[in-house]
This record gives C-alpha cells, sequence and structure tokens, in this order.
C-alpha cells in the first residue's frame, strides 16, 4: 500500500470530473430536479383545484336550519384541492365526469338531513372516473374531510353519531380492481420507454464511435433507410418486450385488461417510434456511452412526475399541466388506463393517439435532421 | 482516358482549419495513385469528400464522373482508417450486411462473403465475432468490407496503420492484384517505402498537392534517393524551407 500512489489515483479520478463538467452538473442537477418536483407534488402550494360537480338535492328539515347537503358544500366551497361546481342535474354530473370535465361528482340524495336527524342511515355518493386512483382518491378525501363538518352539524341537531356513509361509485373500470390493475398500465408505459430509449441511443452511439455510422454514410442507402431500418428493428425487439411484460402481468399477476389488447400494443407501437427516434437523435449530443445513458434521469424524471403515473396531472400548476401533455408518457399511460382499467375503445382514445403520433412523427423529422450532420 | 477522380480547387474547412486549400489532383481508371504526406495534411479529407461525407466549401470534385454522394457511392469501396466493423457479428455478418446495404441479393451477399473471406485469407474465421479478432485481422476483414460489392473505385484511408510488416506486405500484394484485375485505387499513407509500390504518388502538404509522379520520377526530381527525401525537398520548394 502507497499513500503516493492511493493519492495519485484519487486526484485523476477528481481531476476527471473537471474535465467532463457535464457528469458534474448532472449529479447536482438531478438531485434537486427531483426534491424540487416531489416537494412540489407532495406539498400544498401551487396546485390548481380539481373541479368538482357538486348537485345537492337535500332539504332543510327546518325553516331557516341549513341541510345537511349545504352544510357539506359550505365545507367543500373551503376546501382548496377541489373547486365545488353546483349544479343541479345528476345526469350531467354524471356525464361531467365520463368525458373529463370534471374531476368527480358528489351527489347529496333528497332527504339526507331528515334521515340523519332521524338516526337513519344516509348516503352521499361520490362519481369518479375510476381509472386514475391518484385522482379519484383526492377527491373521495375531499368529502371525508368536509364530512367533519356534517357531523358537527348533526351534533348540534342532537345527533351524535350520524350513520351516514360515502359511497364511491367509479364509472369506469369497476370495484373488484386491485392497485396493480392501475399502475400495471404505467409500468408498461414506464419499461417501454425506458429500454427502447436506453438500447436505441446507445446502440447509435456505437454505431458512430465505431466508423460504422460512416461507412453506412457512404453507402446508397438514405438517412430514411437508416432511421427506418432501426425503428423496424428496435420495434420488433420492444413489442416482444411488451408481450411479455402484459403477458406475466395478465397471467400470473392477474391484471385485467378490460380493452381491446391489440389497442394496448397499437398505443405501445406508436410511443415506440417516438422514442427510437429520441434515442438516435440524442445519441448525437453524447461522447461515449456514460453521457447517453444520462439523458435518462433528465428525460425521465419530469416525465416520470408530472405524467399523471402518480400524482394527476388535473391538480398540476397549469404551466405544468401543459408541459405534460407534451409528455409521451402522459399520454400512453392515460390511454393504457383507459384501454386497461376503463375498457375503452379505439374512437375514446383517438385524441390521445393522435397525440402520440405527432410525438413519433416529430421525433423522426428530429432524427432525420441529426442524420444530416452527417452527411454532404 | 477517363477520369475515375477528377478534384480541382477544392476547398475543405473545419472552423478557422483549411484542411483542404485549393487540393488538385486527377486520376486515371486503372490506375493506383497513392496520397503522400504527413498527418494533418488533408488525406482523410479529400477521401471523405469524395466517399460523399464531406459536402467541400469551393472547387469540384468528380468521382466515375458524378458528385461524390449516394448515387455513385455504389461503386465506390470505402475503407476507414479504424477498422469501421460491428464488433458483436462474426465477420461473414459483417460482410453479408455491408453487402447488403449495398445492393446485393441475400444469397449472392452470402456466396460473397465466403469468396472475401478466402481472398483476404480469413477462412475458418468467418463464423468469430469481430471482438475476439487480432488487429490485423480486423483491418483483413474492414477492408473485405469496402470491396464486398465489387465496387470500381476503392478508396483506401490509411490501410496498413497498425499493421504488422509481413500482413502489410500481404495487403498491399493484395491491392496490386485487385489493380491488376482494373479497379482503380486511391490509397493513402505517410510510410514512404509504401508509396515507392504506387503507379503514381501525389504528394500533399497543408491541404494542396505539392507535386506528382511516378516515385522514379519524384526522386528524380528533387535529385534524392529516397521518397521520403524527396518530399521534404519538394516541400520547401513550394512552401520555403521550415
Amino acid at each position: 500500500m502507497s499513500a503516493r500512489r492511493i493519492f495519485a489515483i484519487a486526484g485523476r479520478i477528481l481531476r476527471q470530473f473537471r474535465h467532463d463538467p457535464r457528469t458534474v452538473a448532472l449529479i447536482l442537477v438531478v438531485p434537486i430536479l427531483v426534491m424540487a418536483l416531489v416537494g412540489y407534488l407532495v406539498g400544498d402550494a401551487g396546485k390548481e383545484p380539481l373541479p368538482v360537480a357538486f348537485v345537492n338535492a337535500d332539504a332543510p328539515v327546518a325553516e331557516g336550519a341549513p341541510s345537511i347537503g349545504s352544510t357539506l358544500g359550505a365545507a367543500l366551497a373551503l376546501q382548496t384541492g377541489i373547486q365545488a361546481q353546483p349544479i343541479q342535474d345528476p345526469r350531467e354530473a354524471e356525464r361531467r365526469v365520463r368525458d373529463g370535465d370534471a374531476a368527480g361528482a358528489i351527489l347529496v340524495p333528497d332527504g339526507t338531513s331528515a334521515a340523519i336527524i332521524a338516526g337513519e342511515p344516509a348516503q352521499i355518493r361520490v362519481i369518479v372516473g375510476g381509472i386514475e386512483p391518484g385522482l379519484d382518491d383526492r377527491v373521495v378525501g375531499a368529502v371525508r374531510l368536509a364530512m367533519a363538518e356534517v357531523a358537527s352539524a348533526a351534533a348540534a341537531a342532537g345527533v351524535a353519531t350520524p350513520q351516514v356513509s360515502v359511497e364511491r361509485v367509479p364509472v369506469a373500470g369497476g370495484t373488484d380492481l386491485s392497485t396493480l390493475d392501475y399502475y400495471a398500465p404505467a409500468l408498461v408505459v414506464v419499461f417501454g420507454f425506458l429500454f427502447t430509449f436506453m438500447l436505441t441511443s446507445v446502440a447509435f452511439l456505437r454505431e458512430r464511435s465505431s466508423g460504422t455510422l460512416e461507412r453506412l454514410m457512404a453507402s446508397p442507402a438514405s438517412r430514411l433507410d437508416l432511421l427506418l431500418g432501426y425503428l423496424l428493428g428496435f420495434i420488433g425487439f420492444a413489442m416482444v418486450q411488451a408481450l411479455v411484460i402484459l403477458g406475466y402481468a395478465v397471467w400470473i399477476l392477474g391484471v385485467h385488461i378490460a380493452g381491446p389488447p391489440w389497442l394496448v400494443l397499437l398505443t405501445l407501437l406508436i410511443l415506440v417510434v417516438g422514442v427510437v427516434n429520441l434515442g438516435i437523435a440524442l445519441s448525437f449530443y453524447a461522447r461515449n456511452e456514460l453521457q447517453a445513458v444520462q439523458f435518462i434521469p433528465l428525460i425521465f424524471v419530469p416525465q416520470i412526475f408530472l405524467g399523471g403515473l402518480f400524482w394527476p396531472v388535473q391538480m398540476l400548476w397549469t404551466p405544468l399541466r401543459l408541459l405534460s401533455q407534451v409528455f409521451p408518457v402522459t399520454h400512453a399511460v392515460v390511454t393504457l388506463r383507459e384501454v386497461m382499467v376503463g375498457g375503452a375503445n379505439v374512437a375514446e382514445v383517438a385524441e390521445r393517439l393522435l397525440a402520440l403520433a405527432a410525438f413519433a412523427v416529430a421525433m423522426l423529422l428530429l432524427g432525420l435532421l441529426a442524420l444530416r450532420s452527417q452527411r454532404a | 482516358m477517363t477520369l475515375a477522380i477528377e478534384v480541382s480547387g477544392l476547398v475543405q474547412t473545419f472552423g478557422p482549419l483549411r484542411a483542404l486549400d485549393g487540393l488538385d489532383l486527377e486520376v486515371a481508371e486503372g490506375e493506383m495513385v497513392g496520397l503522400v504526406g504527413p498527418n494533418g495534411a488533408g488525406k482523410t479529407t479529400l477521401i471523405r469528400v469524395l466517399a460523399g461525407l464531406l459536402r467541400p466549401d469551393a472547387g469540384t470534385a468528380r468521382v466515375l464522373g458524378q458528385h461524390p454522394g449516394r448515387a455513385v457511392s455504389a461503386s465506390i469501396g470505402y475503407m476507414t482508417q479504424a477498422p469501421a466493423l460491428y464488433e458483436d457479428l462474426p465477420v461473414r455478418d459483417n460482410l453479408v450486411f455491408f453487402g447488403r446495404l449495398f445492393g446485393l441479393e441475400a444469397d449472392e451477399a452470402r456466396a460473397r462473403a465466403e469468396e472475401l473471406a478466402e481472398l483476404v485469407a480469413l477462412e475458418g474465421k468467418e463464423r468469430a465475432p469481430v471482438r475476439t479478432l487480432s488487429g490485423g485481422m480486423r483491418q483483413r476483414t474492414n477492408l473485405a468490407c469496402a470491396m464486398v460489392h465489387h465496387p470500381r473505385l476503392l478508396l483506401l484511408d490509411e490501410p496498413t496503420v497498425g499493421v504488422d510488416p509481413v500482413l502489410r506486405i500481404r495487403l498491399w500484394d493484395h491491392f496490386r492484384s485487385l489493380n491488376a484485375e482494373g479497379i482503380t485505387i486511391l490509397i493513402t499513407t505517410h510510410v514512404m517505402d509504401e508509396a515507392e509500390r504506387c503507379s503514381r504518388v501525389a504528394f500533399v502538404s497543408d491541404g494542396r498537392a505539392i507535386a506528382e509522379g511516378s516515385p522514379a520520377e519524384l526522386r528524380a526530381r528533387a535529385g534524392a534517393t529516397a521518397l521520403e527525401d524527396a518530399f521534404l525537398t519538394l516541400r520547401d520548394a513550394v512552401e520555403g524551407p521550415s
């Protein structure tokens, strides 16, 4: 053992970092990015309230005294996490949830006040989307929080323990689904994106550093030939991976696919087309494989946190929500949830698929642009 | 005499660097011409222009009567300085891939791969992944890949760098026999005794062709006994002693 040699090695490592400012920046930037995003997402500040339809059909039992329904409405109005929108028609409320105009709908039926004061069971219905647990939990949570006000109103009327329950009614999906059912679609997207990106960017980087790209460029093959060839190869690979993951999820873990399975594969296919080209384009900004892999956290962290995997995009500060609509992961996860959990058909997810297709085309153009620099 | 390569006033800059600075060169079909010059003289840049990989800033370049680029690339074999191969693939798969890329049918490419493996003395190594090969074997595989589509013109960029003397002689014998079959060859080197083996040599310095002729002519013109001295003398005559 020699201190001189040990210091020589340690010193050399530090000097190498000095010549690789990108790595240093990344080690500092990525943790801060993650902490900032998590801090924002779990905190209360800077969120947009979720629009929730509120249908109050309840009537007060005594003149002048507020009904349980309006007590609940007043308590909901004070909450910052949701924005209660009082409406009359319960069918309109359900339509809003179904079409995504509202994150949920709270229905207080006629006679609720009367039932509670008489000491009989009453029920408040909360209609939720049923495919995004993070979103549904927030709406139901807001109702449960407001129930404290209902309890004190009942106590004032002399009912110590009001028998009132909150029933969660999903418009899509079912009640027999497990947590895994909700997160399996997200996992399939994340694996598909991550591995496809990693493999293509490294494969293309090697093509460049080994000199074979130069050889391809000096051949009769066009840039489009090259990109389409890469696409076809990696699509095959990504589809096999998707089938294995889905197969395991369905047959071993018992995950449900309510909608058409081919639609799941189509969604992944369109996603992969975009990701392959993204990998190719970004590989031009990396000198070595380490640098190519370093793009992963930068590209991935914002999409994981802001893409609606765990935290609903509807509650994001508007600029962030708009940003999340640019992320392919957002659209892919929502599409797969709607298909696998909600049983959506192709027409219902067409808009999302178009968004993914737009991403794919944009990335193909970016790939062609990146290759342009390689040939006269 | 038809010209395989016709270059005049070629200028290629990379930022502040003028890699080619008004280079002229003509190579007739069937010739074997050596581009000789020190590192950084512009030899590789010229080869890359001819292979269609760079667009010159000024001047004209024509290969086999056409602009360099995709259209003519099927008739050109381009051998890069460092072996440009797929390391994980066997020799044979590399050859077949490049054959297919240059338009051969699948069985044609397979037959050609076998033929070439024999030609560059790699029989028995066809199924070995490139990463397991020695430096010399890689270089031979690299050459085979450049010839897979029966090119009429070979652009060889320092094909013998890092190759042992025995193999170097073999590779040159090989180039000679290809040339004898009618293939035009433009080859870059900074090893003078290799240049002696070319029918014609062009001295390149600072992005310009400063002299050309057969090795004997060049020596005579400079009054030197070695080609190396001839290069220095002729360079000093053009640029002034350095």
